[in-house]
């Protein structure tokens, strides 16, 4: 109970950033985006065409009528249909976001997973040899752009120059071996890409917590160190751990495969948006940027009550 | 009342005095900071004219093997790409300052006055303009602001800070909360100045290690953030970048030409990491609490 | 005479920093016999929690690092025992406490668990048996419906609670010696009195030896047999609390009981405060580390430290060329 009221007031203290996002997307997606006139009349046209097609758009209505409008789009959820396809917007979203999905998890996975790992072991080793291997490799690894490390592995794996084992581009998930082969590039890169970031966030923030007076108190009292590890250690590094992994959630979910899917052709939500980018398709482009919006107050609620079952102190009030 | 501004003054000269001499001893930072400045000699030579002037020429054959006058070989339609990634590091510093300057102005400006006017209607607007900026997809940012400047060579810039400045708000804002009760600060309000000479004479000099660092970080974004915008096609319009060398690339590395994906990858790579080392050093030595005494 | 329960000799302590290495216990020697309690007095930066963590073997390593000396419990050289066997003296044998109850206990784990969790490592008892003697050691330290308190989270108890808790976590697996740092300084005053009250009955009544680590010689006058002065590293001075206060040696010492608040026959201007400051731990001079404040320091002051030396047939030991 105290779960839902707090998820409540926490969803309507999202309404303001949600109204912003929509707003700030309204006014460069649509009021100051291109204007279609010109590509739905035809040629040579008249006075009363061209005002008959911008009245159409909505064109000829003051600010806040159009805005109000966008506005119920996003409420009711009915964006319409693709300009360019012509498909239903809620249905292009039903198919790109599970690829987008299965594209993007085993990297944020292993991305996360490998990183909070790196980083107690550097912690661990702080100030030594290994620590500084690791603190390096991850310097390295934060200075390589995302797209040469995709070209790279793409070379190194997919290339007849190079070990020619996976796809060059494409998607295909009819079966398992089929996933693990299109999934593996893409996979590599992300990981080699987020790795560094990663292991320097997780480092610091175990490093952190390793340094507080109840880590001295349980030594003190002898509790050996695997314990101290996990009780004092690692359960009160969850909340930043927790913050960073969920709050990126909305943005693998949306944009984090935007490359990636360009790049190997993947009919993905990122790829969609690409498109809707580079064709101007607004319908898809208002229900992506709501949609994140919507995810992005979903995840903040989502951390509030991971930090309340990871810290008693945490209150939902 | 000069002399309660007094141990401020000194905090920040021996501050500054003491990070100088220890970055002075980071061998990695001093190191760091020489490729910096090399990678800044060639793009200043690059803007002065002196070479990569003829990057835009078709100087020879498609794909030429490198040689004495293509030292690094040429592109798919024959262009040197030696002097097209050289000419890339002027547009990776112009790039990398404009966002840099932008974002850090900006990201000042707000912070400190959000964390000035702290949990007033000031603030809540900065705050919610945070959140609602960190919410919209950066690539979704760029192309809507691409396509609402009507395709000006600026945008990606635009973009870029509209993004970057969150983050040095974010810490300046949590820097003058802390500073702004601060002794200095009260009878700075005792003597009658007035607010905003107080927030930008008197506070804001005192974030200016964290502007410095900040600057740091978004130079290296924007860097990284040209590549992908420009493989996108929203990044540099005209001119040429390693972006966009990168781009053409990724046609000609899968016919078996790497020299013009190498050169640019290579060449970002080093400024890139030599900046992050740069940054790491100057957060070190501008860190107050590094000398640890027991 | 009886067999002293710990003895360290020349303990040395060092710490790496960027600007060079400093030399936070130097030279450090004394003895603890069972059931005494003694001081460990000195201003923040002396070197005497550092003392404090050697004992136990927690000096943060790196950067710091016991250099020379030995510490021996009931006769067992503690700085050559590898972790493992220290590990099972902490907390059973020997035990400290901290001065901030509010951040030395783990805030996401029930005051309850953080206790059983020692009582059951050291003791070997069952949940259930630990549960109940960690309620009865929390009764003991006057926490009112212990049973109740003991599934709260430290954010629910006030500082003296805390600290209450701390005491009972310490004294739960009988240690031998209790080395208490600064325990009652982050407390309000009454809170204070109460909780060092508290900790010589316990101590009494468990016979256990206390090494009170303090800056505040009120808190010596009350509770402890023995002091030991630091300044900078260095012992100045060691003697039994009633002669440290009859008659101070150092003119440190001196210094220190001439700034005590206190009711005087004659009303005095202001207090007396020691001019100065504490030497740079990275400049030391080579001299006597206190000539520079003293106001009787004269030339040999400078020349070379003193040693400690008893002073004739008392009990007391000073590090002084001209001891009052």
């Amino acid at each position: 109970m105290e779960v839902l009221l707090y998820s409540l007031r926490k969803v309507i203290a999202g309404i303001p950033l949600v109204l912003g996002v929509t707003l700030i997307s309204f006014l460069l997606i649509v009021y100051f985006g291109p204007d279609k006139t010109y590509e739905l009349v035809g040629k040579n046209p008249t006075a009363e065409q061209i005002a008959e097609v911008r009245s159409q758009l909505g064109y000829d209505q003051p600010f806040v009528t159009r805005y109000v409008r966008y506005l119920q789009e996003i409420v009711t959820l009915d964006f319409g249909n693709s300009e360019s396809t012509d498909e239903k917007v809620s249905s292009i979203l039903a198919r790109t976001i599970p690829v987008s999905l299965l594209l993007a998890m085993p990297g944020f996975i292993l991305g996360n997973g490998l990183g909070v790992a790196l980083a107690l072991v550097a912690a661990y080793f702080r100030g030594g040899f290994i620590d500084k291997l690791i603190m390096g490799s991850a310097a390295v690894g934060m200075s390589v752009s995302f797209l040469i490390a995709i070209i790279a592995f793409q070379i190194l794996l997919s290339s007849s120059d190079g070990l020619n084992l996976f796809p060059v581009r494409g998607w295909d998930t009819s079966t398992p071996l089929a996933y693990i082969q299109h999934v593996t590039v893409p996979t590599l890169a992300t990981v080699f890409v987020a790795l560094g970031y990663n292991t320097r966030f997780y480092r610091a923030v175990i490093v952190e917590e390793m340094t507080r007076d109840h880590v001295r108190t349980a030594r003190a009292f002898g509790v050996p160190p695997a314990r101290i590890f996990y009780r004092n250690i690692l359960k009160n590094s969850m909340v930043p751990i927790v913050t960073r992994v969920v709050f990126s959630i909305p943005l693998i979910i949306i944009s984090g495969s935007l490359l990636l899917e360009s790049y190997f052709g993947i009919p993905g939500i990122g790829k969609v948006t690409y498109d809707a980018i580079v064709t101007g398709d607004q319908p898809v482009l208002k229900a992506v940027v709501a949609l994140t919006a919507i995810l992005f107050v979903v995840a903040q609620l989502l951390t509030d009550i991971c930090y309340r079952l990871v810290d008693p102190r945490v209150s939902l009030r | 009342m000069t002399a309660a501004a007094l141990p401020v003054e000194r905090h920040g000269d021996s501050l500054w005095r003491r990070a100088l001499r220890k970055f002075r001893r980071d061998r990695v930072g001093m190191l760091a900071l020489l490729v910096v400045g090399s990678y800044a000699v060639i793009a200043a030579g690059v803007m002065l004219g002196w070479w990569a002037t003829g990057w835009a020429e078709i100087s020879g054959p498609k794909w030429a093997p490198v040689s004495a006058e293509h030292w690094l070989g040429t592109n798919i339609i024959g262009q040197d790409i030696f002097s097209r990634a050289i000419y890339s590091t002027r547009t990776a510093f112009e790039v990398g300052l404009v966002v840099a300057i932008g974002a850090t102005l900006v990201g000042a400006v707000l912070g400190a006055l959000a964390g000035f006017y702290s949990a007033t209607w000031v603030d809540e607007i900065v705050i919610w303009l945070m959140g609602v900026l960190d919410s919209v997809p950066f690539i979704l940012l760029v192309a809507a602001i691409a396509y609402s400047l009507q395709d000006s060579p600026w945008s990606m810039h635009i973009a870029m800070i509209v993004t970057f400045w969150i983050g040095t708000a974010r810490l300046v804002r949590g820097e003058v909360i802390k500073l702004k009760g601060l002794e200095f600060v009260e009878s700075a309000h005792a003597i009658g100045l007035n607010r905003l000479s107080i927030i930008f004479r008197h506070i804001l000099p005192n974030t200016f290690h964290i502007l410095l660092v900040q600057a740091t970080i978004s130079f290296v974004a924007a860097i990284k953030s040209e590549v992908i915008l420009s493989f996108l096609g929203l990044g540099v319009k005209d001119g040429m970048s390693w972006g966009l060398m990168i781009s053409e690339s990724t046609f000609e590395v899968l016919a078996g030409y790497f020299n013009n994906f190498i050169a640019a990858s290579v060449l970002m790579f080093g400024l890139v990491m030599a900046f992050n080392m740069f940054s790491d050093a100057l957060q070190d030595a501008l860190d107050p609490r590094t000398v640890k005494s027991p | 005479m009886t067999q002293p329960l710990l003895e360290v000799a020349n303990l040395t302590v060092e710490f790496a920093t960027d600007a060079g290495v400093i030399r936070a216990v130097d030279d450090v020697s004394f003895t603890v016999t069972a059931g005494e309690t003694l001081a460990l007095v000195g201003e923040s930066g002396c070197g005497k929690t550092v003392t404090g963590l050697a004992l136990m073997g927690l000096v943060p390593s790196p950067p710091g690092r016991v250099v020379s000396g030995s510490v021996r419990l009931q006769g067992k050289e503690l700085t050559r025992l590898d972790e493992q066997a220290l590990r099972d003296i902490r907390g059973s044998r020997m035990a400290m406490i901290f001065q901030e109850p509010m951040t030395a206990l783990n805030p996401v784990f029930r005051i309850g668990s953080q206790m059983t969790d020692v009582i059951r490592r050291h003791q070997g008892l069952t949940r259930r048996q630990a549960r109940q003697a960690a309620v009865e050691m929390l009764a003991k330290v006057g926490i009112p419906v212990p049973e109740k308190r003991i599934d709260e989270y430290p954010h629910q108890l006030s500082g003296g609670m805390r600290q209450r808790v701390m005491i009972a976590m310490a004294l739960s697996c009988g240690p031998q010696l209790l080395i208490a740092d600064e325990p009652t300084t982050a407390l309000d005053v009454t809170t204070q009195a109460q909780v060092l009250e508290l900790m010589t009955e316990l101590q009494r009544e468990f016979g256990m030896a206390m090494i009170l680590i303090t800056h505040d010689l009120g808190v010596v006058a009350q509770t402890c047999s023995q002091a030991i002065v630091m300044y900078s590293g260095r012992m100045v001075e060691q003697a039994p609390v009633q002669e440290l206060f009859a008659r101070a040696r150092h003119p440190y010492t001196a210094g220190l009981l001439a700034s005590i608040p206190r009711i005087r026959e004659r009303q005095l201007q202001q207090l007396p405060v020691i001019e100065g400051m504490v030497p740079d731990p990275l400049h030391l001079p080579e001299g006597c580390r206190f000539a520079e404040r003293c106001a009787k320091a004269k030339d040999y002051c400078l020349l070379a430290q003193p040693e400690l030396k008893p002073i004739g047939k008392t009990a007391s030991q000073v590090a002084c060329y001209a001891p009052n």
